[in-house]
């Protein structure tokens, strides 16, 4: 309810116009509801169990992110594979990260959102430490609080290389670790300006069908 | 190997950190051009053309005009010019530390050297009875401004009456600014695209352990804004920033506006330009200048002149 709160509240303050806006914003507000239906039908117990017995490892945790210069963004993450996914060496997921949980939260830093799919392949999946290459795209949108500022831009398409290191002690248990390069970061002419091209981010992670 | 690939990198930070730029005798790094305030300090500082004022001129406003990083007291001449030979305000131009002088100079002074000379130009004013001071600020001078708000500054001085900032920066445009403490060392400088006129006026090369200052500067401010700034009891705050702009992201209005309060509780007043230009007050010597933009300076400084004499 709260991550839907968000959705509907950027949407009213959003000025964007045009047939990708409205796709960007209708996704916008589906996210939410696709993350909550994501969780609950991975952790349905009959699906959990037959896709454990597949071998198929569904990460959920949290995932803190700092922009090297700017704010902290913290939020949860999802990552899914199986065997048939490049032998569980490539991962596909979502995040939500928000400074709303990070620098805003109780502050005047600009509350913002960014919403993440990914693909990650990971190096040597049997062992304990493993290296890690991400590709993120997805959504970014800034609540500048006030319509004084509806002319600058306050959102835009994300998309981040990611080179980092998974490190697993023991089977259900992963902590992420890894550096990213935003490649649409704002240049004071174009995009959002709290939008910082490089940020490093921590992921703890469960495997949530791991029995 | 290992000791191989380490000399190695050794070697090469040596090298990138003993990198000197070509500095000529044409550009104010120089050392043979300095800034003119250096030499005829009362042709720009009121407190040193007026050290004692009259009752009538210690209640004359005056304004002290700041400029930003590199720059001198050449960005705010077209405002002097402006303002022609009127005797109801009067304007101080002052040059921040460590500016207008050597690449040396610049190189080794910090953010708290730039603003030393404003408050020691507030503090000869306050000290000779001026009554009526506001403080203008561009780019830079922004967050100096801001920090002597936030630090307290005003509780022990005379509030000014006004603070005006144009194009301040909180965010930069070139957001690798925040990389500075890291890569910054390995650069030693950063050499700007500038015309041979502008040479003369603003430093060509920019010190890497300036840009840190900068850096830090931006940093404690934005922060400061986080946690909230309050202005003191009967001054007031006005933001005009540029809709684009290459060197102050225009973002750094959103976060003054939403970080700074009147002692009233209200918000600054904040007014974005249909501009793309940086500090687009300043328009000699900048190529394609257009009569919209002659007109935006010229209804700037307007409003500036009628907030520094409004009661």
């Amino acid at each position: 309810m709260f991550i839907d709160h968000l959705f509907i509240h950027h949407l009213r303050s959003n000025s964007l116009s045009g047939p990708l806006p409205y796709i960007l914003q209708s996704l916008h507000q589906r996210t939410g509801l696709f993350m909550a239906v994501l969780v609950g039908l991975f952790t349905s117990t009959a699906w959990a169990q037959e896709k454990s017995a597949q071998g198929a490892v569904l990460d959920a945790g949290i995932r803190l992110q700092k922009s090297i210069g700017l704010y902290y963004e913290n939020g949860l993450t999802l990552q899914y594979t199986n065997p048939r996914l490049a032998g569980q060496r490539l991962y596909v997921g979502v995040s939500y990260v928000t400074s709303r949980l990070g620098s805003a939260f109780r502050s005047n830093a600009i509350k913002q959102d960014n919403y993440l799919v990914s693909g990650t392949y990971m190096f040597r999946p049997q062992r304990h430490i493993r290296p890690l290459v991400r590709f993120n795209v997805g959504y970014f949108s800034a609540d500048l609080g006030s319509d004084l500022f509806n002319s600058l831009p306050h959102s835009g398409l994300l998309a981040s290389p990611e080179f980092g290191l998974c490190y697993s002690p023991r089977s259900p248990l992963k902590l992420t670790g890894s550096l990213g390069y935003n490649l649409t970061a704002g240049n004071g002419m174009s995009g959002p300006g709290t939008l910082y091209p490089v940020f490093v981010q921590t992921s703890l992670l469960w495997n949530i069908l791991k029995k | 190997m290992k000791v191989f690939t380490a000399i190695c990198l050794i070697l090469c930070l040596t090298v990138a950190c003993s990198k000197e730029p070509a500095i000529t005798e044409d550009m104010l790094d120089g050392g043979t051009l300095f800034d003119p305030s250096l030499y005829q300090p009362e042709k720009y500082l009121v407190s040193r053309a007026i050290p004692t004022p009259t009752p009538a001129q210690a209640n004359t406003p005056v304004i002290i005009a700041c400029h930003g990083y590199t720059a001198t007291t050449f960005e705010w001449d077209e405002f002097r010019t402006w303002l022609g030979n009127r005797t109801d305000v009067y304007l101080s131009q002052v040059l921040l530390g460590g500016h207008g002088r050597t690449y040396e100079e610049f190189k080794k002074s910090t953010w708290r050297d730039w603003q030393e000379a404003i408050t020691a130009e507030y503090e000869r004013l306050e000290k000779a009875g001026y009554k009526n001071i506001s403080l203008l600020g561009s780019s830079t001078s922004g967050p100096l401004l801001l920090e002597l708000v936030s630090s307290g500054y005003f509780t022990r001085h005379l509030p000014p009456r006004n603070f005006i900032l144009v194009d301040p920066i909180v965010i930069p445009s070139d957001k690798t600014l925040s990389l500075v403490p890291l890569l910054g060392p390995m650069l030693g400088y950063i050499d700007t695209k500038q015309s041979a006129q502008e040479d003369k006026v603003y430093y060509h090369f920019r010190p890497q352990e300036t840009l840190q200052q900068l850096q830090k500067l931006l940093t404690l401010v934005r922060r400061d804004l986080e946690k909230g700034i309050s202005l003191p009891a009967g001054s007031r705050l006005t933001v005009y920033k540029a809709k684009q702009d290459p060197a102050a992201d225009p973002i750094s209005a959103v976060l003054i506006y939403k970080g700074v309060k009147l002692s009233t509780g209200g918000p600054p007043d904040v007014q974005l330009i249909d501009s793309d230009r940086h500090v687009f007050t300043r328009l000699q010597f900048v190529e394609g200048v257009t009569e919209k933009d002659y007109k935006t300076q010229k209804d700037t400084f307007a409003a500036i002149l009628a907030q520094a004499l409004a009661p």
